[in-house]
């Protein structure tokens, strides 16, 4: 909402008041200001100017070469315009001046060949109107050199006010001058309204009949007959325009002044096209078709509140005129509106017509029943100011519906109680007379204030105490320096989170965090997905089912900038759909997932080594060693899964039965859907499944005080016996004396035979309690050797 | 005895003339400088000597003794240089073998920072579910029903009874329906606003949220507490300001300003959180007498707050994931 501070002064003294102390002030009390125009500002290097002569340009038909007094010194200007002439008084802007409608900095220039030392403006190029048919010529009595702010009365600030949705009273100048008022302790000064009525009643002209009342508890109109519709004179077009309103028609620029002015949206209907001379307020039921005054037809729902005339609908309530019933340069009589509509219910209709007028943006947020007829009345005297006519007496007034006064009461304890620091009693007193809160009782504990009905949003104790501390000012509250620590137990529920987190970290992952919202077609790929019934686009329409989607566009996007090398985990959750109704937590899943990939080569440094390229056992090792930090158990079994379009292959983890996550490599169709044509070894686990394996606790092992011994072997075996296997079996055949077993290398050659492999192995020997001799370990040797030889005829080699 | 001792000398002169490598020199310090070495030997000869001939051998052998010895020890460093350059030549310009370093996403690292405050402060840290009821996102923190409040926060419906959370706040619902005052936590976690994809927006992004419920819970508290946080966040020096607002949430409502400055360029006012007394209606909600209890909640945005801090232009970065960006934080 825009405030002009020309016009706010109508209704407050700020004399002696800076303006940008206004304007800090009442942004700290809760109306934020966002933008100031200072037009003074704007439009400094703009002067009258005095054109002394006109000259065709030598190499242009359509220029001008003037000169043009600026009350100084003469200067050249080329100008286009048509209009120009000697002798006129025109706006210049000088070198220096920034065009507002286009933010155009004037400098020296030179113009198909001739200087020019600044521009004569348009009212367009002044931003004040849409004028562009020539210069503005101003009033020959002006004299050079004035400044322009001066001269045409742009001169004003304006400023840019966000109201947050509690406060609609103050959606106007004297809304916003009741809050400055109190800030500053300074009276409002209502204009008064003088009318000269005729003998005609109203509501002998025009009779209102409300059938829902709940949507409409007031409805207020007057008569104005005899107007003349005409341009609006110019302070009028002034003001409208300093809110950012285009100027229409005097009556309708009138409805508009006075809803800028104290809140109250009104509307003209053109009483002539009233069938019957009635307003009827009721639901659209069966009527399903309305054309809003800007020309566009509206489907209507059957409880859409509307106003109707003897036979058909003429305005959306809260909304929008018809055009059937709207002022044209024709009207003659006039029936203004002064309503209160349910807010709710206008908020319904505008959202489903998508249709947010200044109108509904009041209306929606509950407007002032008790302001109706004061507005009406002043409404109908700046009609007959602006477009003549005869204002008929009184005021059909149909409240059917009376708003209960609140009265509340105010604990001075409370205050200090809820807000730390004391303010004084009387302070307290001052702040609600001054907000206009009428105070019913007082004395040394309490304050009881009436509280007028446009303030919707202070019912309780605790609005009052909010509205004492945002005027009093929320700067008074002291630093405090100490704060209570209570000893309730603590906890942190990101922990494990970050524990996984940091041991990814460890291991090389960057984390990634990827968009929840997928296509349809992707998040059911995955999953039975959930789908937002008001997405953005089609891209983003259902929740993710997987983690995979966001991993896979991810490592694409990558690849394409050649960044090929990547190790990436996500953490976050997924959903998925129980039942197709989703009535309770019941009928869906949220799980939070961890997934990971490697893709590209380990080393950057290709010199060192041309084969560095991830494979599935750097993702096994990665994958154990993140485990075996996060639980400190050193063995999970793992099956081989069934296959997949998913996965390439891939195996499950499991831990005493309970699946904990798969490892494996992506499927090549999969990715290449992405255009990734590596291979991408992932994994993926459950969080809370991860999370909930009871962690081995830390003990100390004694460190071993007697000397290991080793022991080397390699067999040559078939190629299908697997690692695990040949384990197996040492482990098996073996004394308690042998603690580990260790792999050291594979070997497959012509030399071995075909069809086979050498696999060497190192067997680590000891006794917690004493040394050991050769013979027992030769003896324990000698007979794993015996064992592998005859379960896998297997040969010893070398 | 004499001519032993020229023998020795030469001999050891010639051999050592010819020693290529520390083996070959290890070789002669054992055969002339060894514990039974030649020189060894001499010395034992000479303890059989006649008295009278002893003073004048004597002083020969001692010479013949420091000659070999610093003629050794010369050769010996020029052995050792040369086989040091010879065999182990490291270029310590070629690239290092690196890894993957890995880190935390950004805005993870900024949560952490924040969070980390708050600890300190006593905090406890809660998570809850980002599919929320309706109940939980609004109803419950005195946001009615077809209120313009809700035009706040543009909401992604599942249905119209579930909705993907638009704040952390469901989850002081959630906390305070579990556990009885005194609640201290923060609430870090993902939100939604049905917002279109730009560079200042995005359809997701990170809050963290505090509650506070005791008895005596003051609005000077609040405010001393996210000063403190601020100047932990921002630096001591920084020049702030609370702002009256509104949240259907929080009555009084505040949000907090911080002075920003940008070098090179004209410094402003910047809204870095959202805060307030916890609304009595909420309190009701969850069965917590206002009366004998207050609170305080505040929220801010970590996309925002790490934008500013990193100069990063463009939300849409942290959720591009491109690894040139990951790798600088």
């Amino acid at each position: 909402m825009k405030i002009s501070f020309n016009w706010l002064k109508e209704y407050i003294d700020l004399s002696g008041i800076e303006i940008q102390e206004v304007i800090d002030k009442i942004t700290l009390a809760g109306l934020e200001i966002e933008e100031v125009i200072d037009q003074s500002k704007m439009f400094k290097n703009f002067v009258i100017g005095h054109v002394k002569e006109v000259k065709k340009h030598p190499n242009a038909d359509k220029l001008h070469l003037c000169v043009v007094s600026d009350g100084v010194n003469d200067l050249k200007i080329v100008c286009g315009a048509p209009n120009v002439a000697e002798n006129q008084k025109v706006v210049i802007a000088k070198i220096g001046a920034v065009i507002p409608e286009n933010n155009f900095e004037i400098a020296k220039a030179k113009i198909r060949g001739e200087e020019s030392f600044g521009m004569l403006c348009s009212e367009r190029e002044l931003n004040i109107s849409s004028n562009h048919d020539g210069i503005l010529v101003l009033d020959n009595a002006l004299e050079a050199g004035t400044t322009a702010a001066d001269a045409i009365g742009l001169n004003d600030v304006i400023i840019e006010v966000a109201i947050t949705p509690n406060r609609q009273d103050a959606l106007s100048h004297l809304g916003f001058a009741r809050d400055v008022a109190a800030i500053f302790n300074r009276p409002v000064k209502f204009p008064s309204i003088d009318i000269e009525e005729i003998n005609e009643e109203s509501n002998s002209l025009a009779y209102v009949e409300i059938l829902d009342p709940d949507l409409c508890p007031r409805y207020v109109g007057k008569v104005v007959k005899n107007v003349i519709i005409k341009e609006s004179p110019e302070w009028l077009k002034t003001r409208l325009e300093s809110v950012g309103l285009r100027s229409i028609n005097n009556v309708v620029d009138v409805t508009n002044f006075v809803m800028h002015e104290v809140g109250q949206p009104l509307h003209a209907f053109d009483l002539d096209y009233l069938s019957d001379n009635k307003i009827v307020v009721k639901k659209a039921g069966d009527e399903n078709s309305f054309t809003t005054l800007d020309s566009k037809k509206r489907v209507l729902q059957s409880n859409d509140l509307m106003i109707c005339d003897g036979e058909k609908a003429v305005a959306i309530a809260g909304v929008m005129g018809g055009e059937n019933s709207e002022v044209t340069s024709s009207t003659k009589n006039i029936l203004i509106e002064s309503a209160f509509f349910n807010p709710s219910s206008v908020r319904k209709t505008a959202k489903k017509l998508g249709l947010q007028t200044d109108a509904s943006y009041r209306f929606e947020r509950g407007t002032d029943p008790e302001i109706t007829v004061w507005a009406a009345k002043r409404t109908a005297q700046l009609i007959q100011l602006t477009a003549g006519g005869e204002i008929c007496k009184g005021e059909i007034d149909a409240y059917p519906v009376k708003f209960g006064l609140k009265q509340v009461k105010l604990r001075f304890e409370r205050i200090s109680k809820i807000l730390g620091y004391d303010v004084p009693n009387e302070k307290v007193t001052e702040i609600m007379t001054n907000l206009g809160f009428e105070i019913v009782s007082a004395n040394n504990e309490s304050v009881t204030v009436t509280i007028p009905i446009r303030r919707h949003d202070i019912e309780r104790e605790i609005d009052l105490i909010e509205e004492v501390a945002r005027i009093y000012g929320y700067e008074k509250i002291p630093d405090i320096e100490r704060v209570k620590v209570t000893l309730e137990p603590k906890f942190d529920e990101t922990e494990f989170e970050n524990k996984v987190r940091e041991t990814l970290n460890g291991l090389g992952f960057y984390e990634i965090i990827t968009n929840s919202l997928l296509s349809e077609s992707v998040a059911n790929q995955f999953g039975n997905s959930i789908a937002v019934l008001n997405p953005q686009n089609m891209d983003m329409s259902n929740l993710r089912t997987s983690l995979i989607p966001g991993m896979l566009t991810t490592i694409s996007r990558n690849i394409k900038v050649k960044e090929n090398n990547l190790q990436l985990f996500e953490i976050g959750k997924v959903f998925n759909k129980k039942n197709d109704l989703i009535k309770s937590f019941d009928d869906f899943s949220e799980e939070s997932i961890l997934m990971g990939i490697i893709t590209g080569k380990s080393i950057d440094t290709d010199w060192y080594s041309k084969d560095s390229n991830y494979d599935f056992y750097d993702l096994k090792g990665y994958v154990y060693q993140f485990l075996k930090s996060i639980t400190n158990k050193e063995i999970l079994h793992s099956y081989n899964a069934e296959d997949s379009l998913l996965v390439e292959y891939s195996v499950i983890l499991e831990l005493a039965g309970e699946e904990l996550g798969t490892i494996g490599k992506m499927n090549d169709d999969l990715i290449s859907g992405y255009d990734i044509e590596q291979p991408v070894y992932f994994f993926i686990f459950n969080l809370e499944k991860l999370s909930n394996i009871p962690v081995e606790e830390k003990k100390f092992k004694e460190l071993l005080k007697y000397p290991k011994v080793y022991r080397d072997l390699a067999f040559v075996i078939d190629n299908n016996i697997t690692h695990n296997e040949v384990l197996e079996t040492i482990r098996n055949g073996s004394s308690k004396l042998l603690h580990n077993i260790k792999l050291f290398d594979i070997f497959q050659s012509e030399s071995l035979g075909e069809g086979k492999k050498s696999l060497a192995f190192q067997l680590e020997y000891f006794d917690v309690s004493r040394t050991l001799t050769e013979d027992e370990v030769e003896k324990d040797f000698k007979n794993i050797i015996k064992i592998v030889e005859k379960k896998f005829s297997a040969k010893l080699r070398g | 005895m004499e001519q032993r001792i020229i023998e020795i000398g030469e001999s050891f002169t010639k051999e050592l003339n010819i020693v290529k490598n520390s083996k070959d020199l290890e070789n002669i310090r054992i055969k002339f400088l060894g514990r039974n070495g030649l020189l060894s030997q001499l010395f034992e000869d000479f303890k059989s000597l006649p008295k009278e001939e002893k003073p004048k051998f004597g002083q020969t052998l001692n010479v013949l003794k420091n000659d070999l010895q610093n003629n050794f020890d010369i050769k010996l460093n020029e052995v050792s240089a040369s086989e040091k350059s010879e065999k182990s030549f490291i270029d310590f310009t070629l690239p290092g073998k690196t890894k993957s370093k890995g880190s935390k996403h950004i805005l993870i690292q900024t949560l952490d920072e924040i969070k980390n405050i708050f600890k300190g402060l006593g905090f406890s840290v809660a998570t809850g579910p980002e599919l929320e009821s309706d109940y939980n996102n609004f109803e419950a923190l005195n946001f009615p029903a077809d209120h313009p409040a809700r035009d706040m926060q543009d909401t992604f419906f599942v249905n119209p009874d579930f909705l993907l959370r638009t704040h952390t706040s469901p989850v002081q619902i959630r906390t305070m329906q579990k556990y009885a005052p005194p609640i201290r936590i923060i609430i870090p976690g993902k939100v939604y606003r049905n917002e279109a994809v730009s560079m200042k927006s995005y359809c997701l992004f990170h809050q963290v949220e505090g509650l506070y419920v005791d008895k005596d819970v003051t609005f000077a508290e609040l405010k001393g507490t996210l000063v403190s946080f601020a100047k932990q966040l921002y630096g001591n020096d920084i020049q702030y300001r609370f702002r009256a607002s509104f949240f259907p949430f929080t009555e009084p409502s505040a949000e907090m300003d911080i002075w920003w400055q940008p070098s090179g360029k004209e410094g402003r006012w910047l809204e870095i959180l959202g805060c307030g007394m916890v609304d009595p209606n909420v309190l009701k909600n969850v069965g917590i007498d206002p009366e004998v209890y207050s609170g305080y909640a505040f929220g801010m945005g970590v996309e925002r707050m790490a934008m500013r801090k990193y100069g990063i232009n463009d939300i849409r970065n942290y959720f591009d994931n491109d690894k040139r960006f990951l790798e600088q934080f």
